[in-house]
């Protein structure tokens, strides 16, 4: 740690980095994570890589809007600048008019971008990262949002000497040797407050007007060719500069002193608070939410059960087409976005996907079966973990993407990176609210915009530039929306405000802040789920284990049922309406189908009777019975098995057996028997009998019509694409920085002159970084000198060479070899180190 | 949160009929809900947004239907209904038709937009005459009610506040010696008087004739009553001489055989909607006379035409009266539109339970077909099957042995096929009346079986309506309209009526086993099963061994 160096002002980006301690660079990786991948060697790389242009875009984007608004008043600052200087300019001139807000809240913001390394340097000589200058700083094709124009000294550029010393003249200024010292003269009376004043009392009104319409942007206006008097009048004054024919501009000096010294014509120190739309008891909102996480259960498994036996086909283009959509949604009776979003949903948490066979189809995942066993609360903290974490975005269903293809549900190109982080900061600024507090949509949606304007610019085009352009603007803002609408879907909030156990998901207890912008890591994210479960639990409602039957034949579940009920239940009647109850009705359809499940009426007149708390209908027990009579009549469905053998006699032998009765068999025709005991038990028994029956599997003779589920093979979830890479966690962020400070040191320590021949002969070999020995060889290759080398061969031994470089490329070096008298190719991160020889080694 | 009220997501409410708390519950959603159904333990309600509008146009707001919902509900309310309850009555309203001194009938609104939306309605711009202003457009008065209708299809209800014409007066009292309106008749009048227009649901034999009456006397002007055939007619004016001030000589018949004109009319849906040569000559019976009231009896039969012509009355009060409002045509909305909203519903159950209408045992016979039917069944064309198991000779057996049963009490056996009944009669030694029977020879045999003269009446699908046999106490059906619900309803109302010495009536109806005939019988008895009576089954061969 270089702490003798933090009393000198730092002279570098690299250096201002140096005299950082551990915990602000760590501050600074954990903002912009994409500075460690990989890890750089030293902090004059990092430095380095901080300035590019991809990383200053991305950090620009990720500052919230009054901190971008101190840096584009920065980028129109002198560079370097003081903080007077940026006080000024965002808080307006000093005085009356100055804005104590923002004075107060601007060392926070300066805080932040120095934070972010977009700023450096000392309180009176603040300097923006160059990269960042040149992005936010105005010109005519890219104007700032600042709406100030070029400098005088910008503007007056390509203008002839004579021209300038006119403007001079005319300002009143005497005349000078130069025109460097003219346009510096010039600037210094459009910067002086008084003069200014004074010079502007000499124009007329009408030209005083014409400035005000410039005075906020934009800064350029058309002239004709012959201009008017009032017009005439400021571009003698150069309160107008010309940039091309036809076309002036404000000089950014003058616009500064009618704007009263303000960079921006509002400022907004303070995020706009998020504000309470409605405010429930917290019992209320906990028991909705619980109530819609029941319903999101109820109906990810409805989703599942209906494609049990095969799901809909995979679109060649991956996705599910628009057709399945729709029957989906009418099968769960929901809108089709809201069918897009359970089906995602599902797809994101790893119940379902593509079979993976020839003729692919949707189908759900081993994962499901095990998902299916666990508790309610559990399954639904699976679920919406998965929502939380996920990058696949339901709501872009059914647009179109760049290309005009439609985007669709389970598809590609559904993926958007932003979508985990917005999830994340909406609720968490619902945790903000107190509890039971629903949001006003519009002022979370204010603050997202506040946080990230570069990424969700206002519709009125205030905020223009940066990064991503087009549809992608409002995308925040339309994640922010889905977010809210599938939190209450979800029963992650209800009636709007955020739930007990969905703040115990994102790990915001009750009262925080919502300060927390950092997701949870892995682990904490499992325990957090572990505890939204805990807490949902004991929100749902209990399990029923009765209906009431009724004699228009509908059986009403007044609540949730246990689930071995629900099943048969959902076997023998079809469900009618779905809610906090269920209604089944009974029909003769689907009596049929519990009878071809392999149930008999007396089963299902038991099972009533067991479950009905009042006595069963007659017209129910008719329904079932006549429906049973009718089954029974074409005995489908009754045997389980069958013996076939074309010797009679063999069969009589069977029946007559001892060990016969225990499966059921009897004879149906001379030459079949059937059995009661399932295929395998009647083999099992035949083989006992010392038979050798054969299985057999003819075409047309379906025993019992259940159907096996249909699974994929084991599936994964999809990954999230995370927008960069991910944020690193503290053991890895000091383990980075100790690597990079251990390099820097190395490359900044102070070394001794280089080895000359003598130490050669002491056969130290030299050792250089790799960035100092690829520069060292390129010289090398310019001047044609012989460098001694440090080499370690494939097999590991080090040895020392005398090279004379012809070219580099590739990563290899190829040279003359003086050692072994030939020209060689190395590899050059095998070359340990070079060194130029003295002067007499030749 | 243990309240007898369940939230569905569907938006239908279901009650918990014996909870403590049912009662209260039923009459703070009854305002926006719709009984659908009311079986035994749970009553089904529907939230719709006709519903919704009508409760509005009640004078009820959003924050009390929600406070309902909320304050009854077991389970919380989603989130999503609510916000759509609000957001759905919010609709109703922005749009006003009224009257302006200047510009005659004019719709307004409190929302611009909403009016510009439904302007640039195809179906509105006939409709609306000139722009009065940016809030106002002019409306043809004739177009009173197709606006209505067609606002409430564009999902903006126009709230009608043009009011009602007079009428010409003409005075009308109830002669109330020794009766008297029943509580929920007075309800029914009341409501519908408060409400304006609109349609009041009672049971078959619930004395729908005297909500009728009482709204007349309450209207004190000319009546214009449109009645579905001539018998019914005969009742209406009948009841109405014995029950109000009017004289034989004020009240008018407009049938096939007579048009006459008087202060009160009574017209049937025949005679109106006779077309000839393209046009109905008997329209200007509208025009005839300056009517105060206007009244529909079974107004779930409303021919469409009559739809068309309500629609250029909406000046006028009407008055529907239905026991089932149960359309197969599906075209309630037409009826809430144009006649008016639902003003009073009672379920028939209640009313039974007040001992207004007899407690009735419905049984379903069902009988197996021989052998020989069931082949002919089977090969049968598809449109002749209902016919073939309708009319299977067991069902005769059937039907005798009932009668058998029911010696000495008054029953009616009812049927759709003319040949099933002649030999039905001929069995049962008991007149028939059908299409082809005069009106005097049937007004003839209903006043010798009201008088107990004749004790069994074979009657086809001709006596299916307001026909007034009080002594009826078992009805038969051997087969009726395929599965048509209100039918089956109506039917079962012949029984209905009170019995002087208080006893069950029975209604039978003889089904054929694993035939259409049960798939329709189902499908009929769907109303009444929802209505709360649970039929009995029982076995054809029980029955007939029993004897």
């Amino acid at each position: 740690m270089s702490t003798e160096e933090k009393s000198a002002a730092p002279r570098s980006l690299a250096e201002a980095l140096r005299g950082r301690d551990d915990a602000s660079l760590a501050a600074l990786l954990r903002g912009r994570p994409d500075l460690i991948t990989p890890v750089p060697t030293d902090l004059t790389q990092l430095a380095t890589r901080a300035g590019t242009r991809a990383s200053v875009v991305r950090a620009l984007e990720r500052l919230d809007r009054f901190a971008l608004q101190s840096a584009e008043a920065l980028a129109v600052a002198p560079d370097p600048a003081s903080y007077g200087d940026l006080l000024g300019l965002m808080a307006g001139d000093p005085g009356d008019t100055a804005d104590p807000v923002v004075a107060a809240a601007l060392p926070r913001a300066l805080g932040l971008l120095r934070d972010q390394a977009l700023v450096w340097g000392d309180e009176d000589r603040l300097r923006l990262v160059r990269t960042a200058r040149e992005l936010l700083a105005p010109s005519p094709q890219h104007p700032s949002p600042t709406g100030l124009g070029p400098t005088v000294r910008e503007a007056t550029a390509g203008m002839s000497p004579g021209r300038v010393q006119e403007i001079l003249a005319a300002a009143g200024l005497p005349s000078t040797h130069d025109s460097v010292s003219a346009v510096a003269a010039l600037g210094d009376l459009f910067g002086d407050r008084e003069q200014m004043a004074a010079l502007l009392r000499t124009v007329p009104e009408e030209s005083r007007a014409v400035l005000s319409r410039l005075v906020w942007g934009p800064p350029y206006g058309q002239i004709t060719h012959d201009p008017a008097p009032h017009l005439r009048r400021l571009l003698d004054l150069g309160l107008l500069l010309p940039t091309s024919p036809g076309t002036v501009v404000l000089p950014r000096e003058v616009a500064l002193h009618l704007r009263g010294g303000r960079a921006h014509r509002a400022t907004e120190p303070v995020p706009p608070p998020v504000t309470a739309a409605a405010d429930h008891r917290p019992e209320v909102v906990d028991a909705t939410a619980a109530g819609a996480a029941l319903t999101a259960l109820a109906t990810v498994e409805e989703l599942l059960k209906d494609w049990n036996e095969g799901g809909p086909p995979v679109l060649r283009a991956g996705g599910l087409s628009v057709r399945d959509l729709k029957r989906t949604a009418v099968a769960l009776d929901v809108s089709e976005p809201v069918a897009a979003f359970w089906t995602e949903l599902a797809y994101a948490a790893g119940l379902l996907a593509p079979d993976g066979e020839p003729d692919e189809r949707y189908a759900a995942t081993p994962a499901y079966d095990e998902w299916r066993e666990l508790p309610d609360a559990e399954r639904w903290a699976l679920l919406a973990e998965a929502w939380l974490l996920a990058t696949r975005t339901p709501g872009l269903i059914g647009g179109r993407d760049a290309k005009d293809r439609t985007l669709s549900a389970l598809g590609p190109d559904l993926d958007r990176s932003a979508a985990p982080e917005v999830r994340q900061r909406v609720l968490a600024l619902l945790a903000g609210l107190p509890e039971g507090s629903a949001p006003d949509e519009e002022s979370v949606l204010a603050r997202l915009r506040w946080e990230r304007p570069l990424r969700s610019p206002r519709r009125d085009g205030r905020d223009t530039g940066g990064a991503g352009g087009g549809t992608e603007d409002d995308l925040r803002t339309r994640l922010a929306r889905w977010t809210l609408s599938e939190a209450e879907l979800l029963g992650v909030t209800g009636r709007g405000a955020l739930a007990a156990p969905a703040r115990a998901l994102i790990g915001a207890p009750a009262g925080a802040d919502g300060a927390r912008t950092a997701p949870l890591a892995p682990a904490e994210q499992v325990a957090a789920g572990a505890a939204a479960a805990r807490l949902l639990a004991p929100l749902l409602p209990e399990p029923l284990d009765h209906v009431l039957l009724q004699a228009d034949l509908t059986a009403v579940a007044p609540g949730p049922l246990e689930r071995p009920l629900a099943e048969v239940l959902g076997v023998l009647a079809d469900v009618e309406s779905k809610g906090g109850a269920t209604v089944y009705r009974f029909t003769p359809g689907s009596v049929r189908r519990a009878l071809d499940a392999g149930r008999t009426a007396a089963d299902l007149h038991a099972f009533l009777a067991t479950h009905s708390r009042t006595p069963v209908p007659q017209p129910l027990t008719y329904l079932i019975d006549d429906v049973a009579r009718r089954h029974g009549r074409l005995r489908v469905g009754a045997a389980s098995a069958y013996v076939r053998c074309d010797d009679d006699a063999l069969l009589s032998e069977i029946l007559a057996d001892k060990r016969a009765p225990g499966m059921g068999l009897r004879r149906l025709a001379p030459t079949v028997l059937a059995a009661e005991a399932d295929p395998a038990a009647l083999l099992e028994g035949l083989r006992a009998m010392g038979f050798a029956p054969a299985a057999e599997t003819a075409a047309g003779d379906v025993l019992i019509a259940r159907a096996d589920a249909h699974r994929t093979p084991p599936r994964t979830p999809p990954e999230p694409v995370p927008d960069g890479p991910p944020v690193p966690d503290d053991a890895l962020l000091a383990a980075a920085i100790r690597a990079v400070r251990a390099g820097d040191l190395a490359s900044t320590a102070p070394r001794k002159p280089a080895p000359g021949a003598a130490s050669a002969a002491e056969g130290t070999p030299p050792r250089t970084g790799p960035a100092e020995t690829l520069a060292t060889l390129q010289a090398a290759v310019l001047t044609g000198e012989a460098l001694w080398i440090g080499y370690v061969n494939a097999d590991g031994a080090a040895s020392q060479r005398v090279i004379a470089p012809i070219r580099v490329e590739g990563g290899f070096v190829t040279a003359y070899d003086h050692t072994a008298d030939e020209v060689r190719t190395y590899p050059v991160h095998r070359i340990t180190g070079v060194a130029e020889l003295a002067d007499d080694a030749g | 949160m243990n309240g007898p009220l369940i939230v569905q997501s569907d938006k239908t409410l279901l009650l918990e009929v014996d909870h403590e708390r049912a009662d209260d519950c039923r009459r703070a959603i009854a305002p926006f809900a719709e009984l659908e159904r009311a079986p035994e333990h749970i009553h089904t309600y529907r939230v719709t947004p006709l519903g919704l509008w009508n409760a509005r146009a009640a004078g009820h707001d959003a924050e009390q239907v929600v406070d309902a919902l909320v304050q009854y509900s077991r389970y919380p309310v989603p989130h999503a209904l609510l916000v759509d309850v609000a957001e759905t009555m919010d609709r109703y309203g922005r749009l006003t038709l009224s009257k302006d001194p200047a510009h005659g009938l004019v719709l307004t609104t409190t929302d611009r937009p909403v009016l510009e939306e439904v302007l640039k309605s195809k179906r509105i711009a006939p409709l609306v005459g000139a722009r009065i202003d940016p809030d106002t457009v002019a409306v043809h008065p004739s177009e009173r009610g197709q606006i209505k209708q067609t606002l409430l299809k564009l999902g903006w209800p126009a709230e009608d506040l043009a009011g009602y014409v007079d009428g010409e007066a003409h005075p009308i009292e109830l002669a109330e010696d020794g009766w008297a309106l029943r509580p929920y008749q007075k309800q029914a009048v009341e409501n519908f008087w408060h409400g304006g227009s609109g349609v009041v649901v009672l049971p078959c034999g619930a004395g729908k004739t005297l909500v009728g009456a009482g709204s007349m006397a309450q209207a004190k002007s000319t009546t214009l009553i449109l009645v579905t055939n001539t018998v019914s007619a005969r009742q209406w004016k009948h009841e109405l001489v014995r029950r109000t001030s009017l004289t034989e000589d004020e009240i008018g018949e407009y049938s096939g055989t007579r048009k006459e004109i008087r202060p009160v009319t009574i017209a049937t849906y025949q005679v109106l909607t006779t077309r000839r040569k393209g046009v109905y000559p008997h329209l200007e019976l509208f025009d005839s006379r300056d009517w105060g009231l206007i009244v529909y009896d079974e107004v779930h039969l409303l021919p469409a035409p009559v739809f068309k012509f309500t629609a250029d009355l909406q000046a006028r009060r009407r008055l529907g009266l239905t026991a089932t409002l149960v359309r197969e045509d599906g075209r309630e909305s037409d009826v809430f539109s144009l006649i008016g909203p639902k003003r009073f519903d009672a379920p028939w159950k209640e009313i039974e339970a007040q001992g207004y209408i007899a407690p009735a045992d419905c049984v379903e016979v069902r009988v197996n077909l021989t052998d020989s039917e069931r082949l002919a069944y089977a090969t049968a064309e598809t449109e002749e099957k209902y016919r073939f198991c309708a009319t299977t000779a067991t069902k005769r057996k059937v039907t005798e042995a009932i009668v058998r049963r029911f010696a000495g009490q008054q029953i009616l056996v009812i049927g759709q096929y003319i040949d099933q009944l002649d030999e039905l009669g001929e069995h049962l030694n008991a007149p028939v009346i059908k299409g082809e029977t005069s009106n005097l020879q049937r007004e003839k045999l209903f006043e010798a079986f009201r008088q107990g003269e004749i004790s069994v009446l074979v009657v086809s699908k001709v006596a299916n309506f307001s026909v007034d046999l009080p002594e009826a106490t078992v009805a038969v059906q051997v087969s009726g309209t395929f599965g048509s619900r209100q039918e089956e309803a109506q039917r079962l109302g012949r029984v209905l009526r009170p019995k002087a010495d208080g006893h069950q009536a029975h209604f039978y109806s003889v089904v054929a086993r694993d035939t259409i005939d049960q798939d329709f019988a189902a499908h009929r008895q769907r109303f009444l099963a929802e209505q709360g009576y649970a039929y009995r089954i029982v076995d054809a061969d029980d029955l007939l061994a029993a004897e």
